[in-house]
Parts: structure tokens; C-alpha cells; sequence
């Protein structure tokens, strides 16, 4: 709302300096925006958020001038002459959809002389950024912006049959609006007819065939209430925005109406002459009665920490319009103004003390009780998720949590459910709602190989989506990894992070199989038999999905089981007494006899002086091995717990250890 | 033999050796002078060693000792003439050492900025005893809505300013069913989870993943992280707000920071205030913040006469962007990594 330092004037005197104004009324609700000198007058933008509608014009911001500075206010009377014949018999007016429109209030001016408005009036629309155009046409938006009620003047001679009819429009019609556009109206829609067609978008806009003329003599002022849900509506569906939607569309003071439109016949009178027909054509559902609000005094102190006095209550209370019916030494009962619609509780009322008795006067070093707070495990998991993360050289990022329709069709390793879509997309087509992070961090990774950076390292923690039914989905939070590394690098990777959140955790690898992954360098991992991620290399066609150059490998485990085997607290385990001995293995076994499988033998074999079994490498010679074998290579560390593991003792435990290989994975000991 | 014979022997193989190692000028040399002095079995080392036995009893620990000394010393001098001949023979001195060549850098990854900045924004209100709060993301529209103070006709609810979920029908393009789901456009949706379960006197932090169709710009993202704080006990009151927001911005700060309020209108909390803080001789915008609204209180089953509540909340990107001096928010999800490794 852009006000006018001269128009205010009118008002209340004005004899701060403006920037002072700017900022007492910034601390009072009514932000400051900017100022702009506009031909000697000041043009002052004020924020008026959406419970305040009364402050949509300046009487509105006068009043909260007058209550801040103790100014007297003075409201123009708008008791214009009416010696004219009695409206009821000029105008018939009715109302057919009262759920649309509330009330409807019509007067008549005849014999009106347009021409242009003085410049005092020209002057102060001028400040406020609307463009004069006639008298009759500046005076209805002088008056909206004089008091925030929106007014419409219809060439009187022009409607057909002498009548309006507020209604929905009929099927098919449409209307050109004083913009020159014409609209196609829908049901739900509120107009204004004539005796035959639409003449009016009902608080949006007027129509162009009835608009006010050079020629036009007799004047129909309309001052009405529509339904804010309704004009909302019809201003979005038609993309039509007016200063009446705007207002309409917040709520107006419906006791004002009538002031608004004897404010306006009163200038049309003044300035372009004419005869007011005596009497208003008033249609609508008597105005519901305004509910006393009983504010306990005590309330005030217990809300906002400070006490206010009751006389300063008492007035605060009475400047702003609130009429006092009852006062008691612990409460008071008053009733709200017209204007203030938005004041229906004692809490409307203590923040209205707050506000004028000033925020300032609140105190900021309260000694506020102290209590213990928590750290959540599961942040804790992810801080030292993160911390081993980037101290492998991943850094992090942050993907929308949505992806398009075949994104995310590309990979889904926890559920076989389509995802759940947004009805519009939140960002350039993407609208579903994500089951895996891997598809988001590949075009992270493919954004930065368009860039030509050479290191891509990346991974996320965030939520996926896994639809449930009828049941809110099931948010899972997902660490996911995407490398430029292969398998074996990511999986070393997720093996420091596993040990780093628990060293004793066993977890183990089946074998998967996914569309975007080559055959055989994927593999599930399996915590307890439960799944806790997928791992894999990208095969070429799922490289080119996603446009990436360079080979990729990804993975997505499930935060929930991270956390879960988490041990957060480890328990002390005494240093040994005595020394480890270590010694090598290297043994010959089928291709398809896994690593794990042997080093579970071995590891069985050597209890209880086992301790740890690093694996070295593969080595594969079908000329010395034989086709078909590899042999692992494998370094044992031994140790005892009541003495020094001899030699002898180590050598006899591996060639049990060789036996063992050998009976149950047809193991041999290279020599 | 007497210790003092076996002592010379020791220390005259001793001088050899050494003279003999630092003058090696080549493997070979070297390799030959190994031999010689630290030969696995006829080194002269391995001689003295066996007078060793013939030392007088009394004396042996004394022999002993000393012999372990020689025996170290020499073959650290071998391994450093290794070490001198492998690096092509030069002698490591201060003429030919730079030390200002680059050190061998480990790869270091990087926190997302909205990491870092909600880890310090979430240790801070730690020590003001706020414990973290989570809830759903896609929430239905109690939670987003009613519980919150925003009814049915509010204009908060407009499908044009929400991301309202798809259902069957509207999948199959009739869009005037009534949705039931919503992507959250505030984490307050998360108090009011809290609230429902837990009974007073509460003191979180929710924070997470808010959506609202704005259009991409320098400034805006439909997607963007919120952090909101609830404190619900008998006798909260605004001066508890304001000293609560004055100590947080004292931390965050790390000066001496002063909190002014200005009033506004938030549906779910009355009074309702924006919140400024002094820093740097300005006012600069923090967020939004008021006292729990009777009707939300209600809403989750609270006596409005018996508790009362603060909240506030602020955007993460908006402090994030001010702290690193960031200036388009887009930044944030584009995941560049030369821009991650800014931070």
C-alpha cells in the first residue's frame, strides 16, 4: 500500500519528519518498503500483511498514526445532499447468490458533467501511482484508497432494464472488461448483470460497455461485499488482479460500506455536479452483531513477560477504535471496531497492546530455565558418517527431492511401488517423488563432467519416498555414493565407514542384479540378513541413461540400519600381553570358490588364536595354476591369550588350517 | 679375555666399519662392506659376537650391552649409506632441500554449506537445551494445515502456492478432487507431530526440507530447509522469546548481539513478530517468531490456561547465504564441486 504524505495530512497533522513516521510505523506492523518524492508530495510503500486490511487506505494508516502519536483523527462525515427523487424507484437491485455476495448497495447521480479532476485529487492518485482519467472514475479509486472499500460507477443510462442482478454467470457468457479483454466467465463466478448481460466481474473489474463515458450523465455507484474465498478464485481463474480483488480478497469493513458510498456521491456532487437521488438501495442479510472480547488483565503480563498498565491498556485499546463496555480491576470487555475484523480474542487483543505499548519495552535478558538437550543418535551416526566420508575425499551434496517420471523408473532397489507424484512438478518436470538418491547424484556427477572436473566424488543423505498405500509413505533415510572409483574402491570406502561406526559389525555380500549395473560387479549388502545397501559399477547403457563419459560406481545403504548398529560408546578390550604371529597363506581353489567362504574356514580353524586375516591379492596362471584356478593370497595373524604363540604351535595351526581349506572348499597350499 | 680387550676389538671393528660404510660410493661397494662387517655367518660382527662366550662372567652384561650398541649402530649407518646411495648418492643438506615444494596432500571431501551452517545452527540451540525434532516430509494437510491455525478458506492453502500430491484421479487428469497429501511447506508440521505425542513441557528444534512453488531464482528454490523452535511450559512468555533469540544470535554471531521485534502475522502463533538483530551496526532480518497461538494449543489437546509457548523460525539458506556471502541460492543444488569445496 503506497500512501500519500499529503493526502495523510488530511487526516491527522503530520509534524514528524517522515523517516520517523517510516519507522514508528515499521515498529507498530506496517513495514517500510521505500519512499519516493513524486512531484513535491511523498509516496510512502507500506507492507500491510493480510490480517490488516483496514490499513489498505489512508484512513486506516492515519488512525495508526493518531494512536502512536496522540493525534486527534478527523474522518470526513460523507453526508453528501439528496434532493433527488427516491432511488427504490429508479433501481431495482437483488441479490441471487448471497453466498457470493453479501450485500449490494446502489445510489444514483443524475446529470453529472465528466471532464477532469482537480488537480489536488490528480495530484495525490498521481503520488500513489494511478493515472487519472475522469472525475467520476478518480473519485471511486479515491475513495477505495481513501478507505479500502472498493467502489464501481456504472453508466446508469446505459443498463438495460434499470436493474442489477448479482448472480452466477449463465453458460457461455463472457464479458469485456475495461481492460478491452474479454473474459470467458465460469460458475462460481460472481457478476454483476444488467436486466440482460454481465456488466461487471463483481469486485474484479467493471465491464466496458456500461463504464463511465464523456457522454455519460447518470451515474450508478455501487458499494458492495463479495466473499474473499470467491473473488480469490476468480481472479486467479482469470488471471485478472485488481486493487478491488486485492482488497476483496482480505476482507472489508462491512459496516463501511454505506460510508464509502455516500463518501463518494458526496465528491461526485462536489466535482462534477448532479443531483443525488435521495435514499440507498441496500440488499443483503442484517449485519451480524460484534461480539464483546474480555481481556484479563493478568493475561497481559502472562503472555508478554511484562506488566502494562490498566489505564494505558484501557486507552491503547480505545484509540484503536475498541468500544469499552465494561471495566473491572482485573479485566476489561470492549467491543471490536468494524474495521477490525481480524480482533475476535483476548490474544487479539494482548498483541494489540503489545504492539502500540512497544516491543521494545520487552526485556532480552530474561533468565530463561536451563534443561538438558540430547544429541540424537542418528545425528550422531551421520556426523561420524560425514566425518569419514570426507576424510575419504567425498564431498557432499544436496539434490531436489524429486525427479522426473523415467529418472526415476531407472533405479529403485527398495520397493517395486510406482513413486508418488506431486500434481505440479517442483522443479522443470520433476514431480515424482524420489525412491533412491543414486539416480539425483548421477546427474549431480554428469553436471560436473560437463564442467570437465576430473575428481567427482559425491554423496548425499537424504530421504526417499517408499509409497505405502493409503498410509503416509515410508520416509527412508539413504546415504548414497557416487565415485568415479571402482567396486572394489567404493567398497573399501564403505568398509572404513562401516568399521568407523562399529568395528565388531558383521555384514555380508549376496549377489544382485540391476538394470543399470554390469553383470557381476554389483552385489547386495546384507546386515543380519537384512538388506543395508546396494553397490555397484554402471554398465555402459547406464552410463549413456544419464550422459556420463567416465565409468561410475554407486551405492545407497539404509541410514535406519547404520544407526541402528551404530555402537556409539565402545567398551575398552584389555591390549595383549603376549606377541602376535603371523603368517601366510596361498591357496589354490576353483574359480568359483569365494573369498568369503575361505576366510570363514580359516577364521573358524584359528580360534581361539585368531586375530585378523588380511587379504593380499588374487593371482591367476592357467599355465602354472591349471585352468579355472586363482589363488588366494592371504596373511594370518595369530595370537594367544595365555602365552607366546610358538612357531611350532602357528605351523601346526596352518596346516590344520590347509586341511581344512581342503575338505571343505578343495583348497590346495601353493608351494 | 678381559672386557677391556674385548671392548678395543669392539670398537676398532667399529671405526672400520664406519669409515667403510660412509665411504661406500655404490652398491656394490656397499654390499661388499656389509659383508664384510654384518655378514649373517662370517661377518666380523658375528667373530666378536663369539668372543662374547669368552668374556668373564661378571663381565658379560657389561660386553653385552656395548655389543647391542655397535651392533645398532652399524646397521643404521648401513641403512642410511642405502638410503644415500639410492637417492642417486646425494647427501640430504640444507643446500639442495626445498621446503617450500608443495607437501603431498591428502584428498580432503567437503560438508554441504547447508550442513555446516545447520550443524552450528543446531549445536547452538543444543546448548540452549533444544533437542532435535524430525518429522514427515509429505504430510497430510492437518499437520500442514488445520492443526496450525489455517483453516479451510485461508489463502495459505491455494493449490498455486502448494505442492499438493497427485492421487489416482487426478493421475488420470480430473483435478478437482480434494487432495489429501502435500509435500510440507513449514516444518512446523513437526511441532505439531511433537506436541501430539509428548506432553508439556516441550523444547525442540524441527528442521528439514520445506517446498513451495516459487519459481527459481537468485533468491528462491521450490525446495528449501527451515529451522523452527518450540519451547511449550507453564510461564513462557515474550521476554523468554526474545532473551532465547538474543543468546542464540550472541553464539551465532560471536558479539554482542541485540533483538528487536517487529510485529507481523503468522497464522499459528499470536502475537506474531518479525525478528531483527543488530550486527554490524544494522538490522538485518532473522526471521519470523511469535507466541504459540490458544488455537494451536488446542489443536494438539494443550490448555491454552495452562501452558504457554514461543516458536520461531528461519530460513537455513538465507543465513547461510549471508554468512559465506552466497549469492544465488541455486548454488545450493546445482552441487558443482568446485563450489563445495569453497566450504
Amino acid at each position: 500500500m503506497i500512501v500519500s504524505w499529503n493526502w495523510l495530512k488530511q487526516y491527522v497533522p503530520l509534524d514528524m519528519p517522515h523517516a520517523e513516521l517510516e519507522t514508528r510505523l515499521m515498529m507498530a506492523g506496517l513495514n517500510h518498503e521505500g519512499t519516493e518524492d513524486v512531484a513535491g508530495d511523498l509516496a510512502i510503500d507500506l507492507e500491510v500483511t493480510s490480517n490488516r486490511p483496514d490499513c489498505l487506505g489512508h484512513l486506516g494508516v492515519a488512525r495508526e498514526i493518531a494512536v502512536l502519536w496522540q493525534k486527534p483523527l478527523s474522518i470526513p462525515t460523507a453526508e453528501p445532499k439528496a434532493d433527488g427523487p427516491p432511488v427504490d424507484d429508479l433501481v431495482k437491485v437483488q441479490i441471487d447468490c448471497p453466498g457470493l455476495c453479501g450485500r449490494y448497495t446502489a445510489r444514483v447521480v443524475r446529470g453529472v458533467k465528466i471532464g477532469p479532476s482537480p488537480g489536488w485529487m490528480t495530484r495525490r492518485l498521481r503520488t500513489i501511482g494511478l493515472a487519472p482519467i475522469n472525475n467520476v472514475v478518480d473519485i471511486s479509486n479515491y475513495v477505495l484508497m481513501e478507505c479500502g472499500q472498493p467502489l464501481h460507477t456504472f453508466d446508469f443510462g446505459k443498463l438495460k432494464g434499470s436493474q442489477i442482478i448479482v448472480r452466477e454467470p449463465k453458460a457461455g457468457e463472457t464479458i469485456e472488461a475495461i481492460d478491452h479483454h474479454t473474459y470467458r466467465l465460469e460458475p462460481g463466478m460472481c457478476i454483476i448483470a444488467d436486466g440482460e448481460d454481465p456488466v461487471a466481474i463483481g469486485g474484479v473489474m467493471g465491464g466496458a460497455a456500461t463504464e463511465i463515458a464523456d457522454t455519460t450523465t447518470d451515474i450508478l455507484v455501487e458499494a458492495a461485499e463479495f466473499d474473499p474465498l470467491s473473488i480469490r478464485h476468480t481472479a486467479r481463474a482469470l488471471n485478472l488482479h485488481s486493487d478491488s480483488s486485492y482488497r476483496f480478497e482480505r476482507g472489508i469493513d462491512s459496516e463501511g460500506i454505506d460510508w464509502a458510498s455516500r463518501r463518494c456521491c458526496e465528491l461526485i456532487l462536489e466535482l462534477a455536479g448532479g443531483q443525488l437521488c435521495e435514499g440507498v438501495v441496500d440488499v443483503g442479510a442484517p449485519l451480524a452483531e460484534r461480539k464483546p472480547i474480555v481481556l484479563r488483565l493478568n493475561q497481559i503480563e502472562r503472555i508478554l513477560g511484562i506488566p502494562v498498565p490498566a489505564e494505558e491498556v484501557r486507552k491503547i485499546l480505545a484509540d484503536l477504535g475498541n468500544v469499552e463496555i465494561r471495566a473491572e480491576a482485573k479485566q476489561v470487555e470492549v467491543i471490536p471496531p468494524s474495521w477490525r475484523r481480524d480482533l475476535t480474542r483476548e490474544i487479539d487483543l494482548i498483541e494489540e497492546v503489545a504492539r502500540i505499548h512497544g516491543y521494545d519495552e520487552i526485556p532480552e535478558d530474561a533468565g530463561v530455565p536451563m534443561v538438558a538437550s540430547t544429541r540424537r543418535r542418528e545425528d550422531r551416526v551421520a556426523s561420524k558418517i560425514r566425518t569419514v566420508l570426507t576424510a575419504a575425499g567425498y564431498d557432499e551434496a544436496v539434490t531436489l527431492s524429486t525427479v522426473d517420471a523415467e529418472t526415476a523408473a531407472t533405479f529403485s532397489p527398495w520397493t517395486d511401488a510406482e513413486p508418488l507424484a506431486s500434481r505440479s512438478p517442483v522443479l522443470r518436470g520433476a514431480d515424482r517423488l524420489r525412491l533412491s538418491l543414486v539416480p539425483s547424484l548421477l546427474e549431480a556427477r554428469r553436471t560436473n563432467e560437463a564442467l570437465s572436473e576430473s575428481r567427482i566424488e559425491l554423496f548425499e543423505i537424504a530421504k526417499v519416498y517408499l509409497p505405502r498405500g493409503k498410509k503416509l509413505p515410508d520416509e527412508q533415510r539413504m546415504l548414497g555414493l557416487c565415485s568415479g572409483g571402482s567396486f572394489e574402491e567404493v567398497k573399501g570406502v564403505i568398509e572404513a565407514m562401516l568399521a568407523a561406526i562399529n568395528p565388531a559389525v558383521h555384514w555380508e555380500t549376496a549377489d544382485a542384479s540391476f538394470d543399470l549395473f554390469s553383470n557381476g560387479r554389483c552385489c547386495r549388502l546384507l546386515l543380519d540378513g537384512q538388506l543395508l545397501g546396494i553397490l555397484g559399477e554402471l554398465r555402459p547403457e547406464g552410463l549413456k541413461r544419464f550422459g556420463l563419459r567416465h565409468e561410475a560406481t554407486v551405492a545407497e545403504l539404509n541410514m535406519a540400519l547404520l544407526v541402528q548398529m551404530a555402537q556409539l560408546i565402545p567398551t575398552y578390550t584389555p591390549l595383549p600381553a603376549y606377541p602376535a604371529v603371523s603368517r601366510d597363506l596361498n591357496l589354490v581353489v576353483d574359480e568359483r570358490v569365494r573369498w568369503a567362504d575361505v576366510a570363514k574356514t580359516v577364521a573358524a580353524t584359528s580360534e581361539p588364536f585368531f586375530e585378523e586375516l588380511q587379504y593380499q591379492d588374487t593371482y591367476r596362471d592357467p599355465e602354472r595354476l591349471g585352468a579355472g584356478k586363482k589363488s588366494l593370497l592371504m596373511t594370518l595373524v595369530l595370537r594367544g591369550s595365555e602365552g607366546t604363540m610358538t612357531n611350532e604351535q602357528a605351523d601346526e595351526l596352518r596346516n590344520r588350517i590347509v586341511a581344512a581349506c581342503g575338505r571343505k572348499h578343495g583348497a590346495e597350499l601353493r608351494a | 679375555m678381559a672386557l677391556a680387550e674385548f671392548l678395543n676389538t669392539l670398537d676398532e671393528l667399529a671405526k672400520q666399519a664406519t669409515a667403510q660404510f660412509e665411504a661406500a660410493a655404490d652398491a656394490v661397494s656397499l654390499e661388499a662392506a656389509r659383508v664384510e662387517f654384518l655378514g649373517a655367518k662370517s661377518g666380523r660382527l658375528k667373530d666378536v659376537q663369539k668372543g662374547l662366550g669368552q668374556v668373564d662372567k661378571a663381565d658379560k652384561p657389561a660386553a653385552g650391552k656395548r655389543f647391542n650398541e655397535v651392533k645398532q649402530q652399524l646397521e643404521t649407518l648401513f641403512s642410511a649409506a642405502t638410503k644415500r646411495i639410492a637417492n642417486g648418492g646425494c647427501v640430504e643438506t640444507a643446500s639442495d632441500f626445498d621446503p617450500t615444494i608443495p607437501g603431498k596432500r591428502p584428498v580432503l571431501g567437503h560438508l554441504h554449506p547447508i550442513t555446516q551452517t545447520i550443524e552450528e545452527l543446531v549445536d547452538i540451540m543444543g546448548r540452549l537445551g533444544f533437542t532435535v525434532a524430525e518429522g514427515p516430509e509429505i504430510e497430510d494437510l492437518w499437520h500442514n494445515f488445520d492443526a496450525l491455525n489455517i483453516p479451510l478458506e485461508h489463502p495459505a492453502r491455494d493449490p498455486l502456492d502448494n505442492f499438493y500430491l497427485a492421487t489416482a484421479e487426478t493421475m488420470s487428469g480430473q483435478n478437482k478432487t480434494e487432495p489429501k497429501w502435500m509435500l510440507r511447506s513449514q516444518t512446523s508440521t513437526v511441532q505439531i507431530r511433537v506436541m501430539e505425542k509428548t506432553q508439556p513441557p516441550v523444547r525442540i528444534i524441527s528442521l528439514g526440507r520445506v517446498y513451495r512453488p516459487d519459481t527459481a531464482d537468485a533468491t528462491h528454490y521450490p525446495m528449501f530447509h527451515q529451522i523452527e523452535g518450540l519451547l511449550i511450559d507453564r510461564h513462557v512468555t515474550m521476554a523468554d522469546l526474545k532473551s532465547i533469540l538474543r543468546l542464540f544470535a550472541e553464539s551465532f554471531f560471536e558479539d554482542d548481539v541485540h533483538v528487536r521485534f517487529r510485529p507481523s502475522f503468522f497464522p499459528f502463533t499470536e502475537p506474531s513478530v518479525e525478528v531483527d538483530m543488530s550486527w554490524a551496526g544494522d538490522w538485518i532480518e532473522f526471521g519470523g517468531a511469535g507466541m504459540v497461538d490458544p488455537n494451536v494449543l488446542r489443536a494438539v489437546g494443550y490448555d491454552p490456561e495452562e501452558v504457554s509457548g514461543l516458536a520461531f523460525g528461519l530460513g537455513i539458506e538465507r543465513i547461510c547465504m549471508r554468512r559465506h556471502g552466497i549469492t544465488d541460492i541455486r548454488e545450493f543444488y546445482k552441487n558443482d564441486v568446485r563450489f563445495l569445496h569453497q566450504f
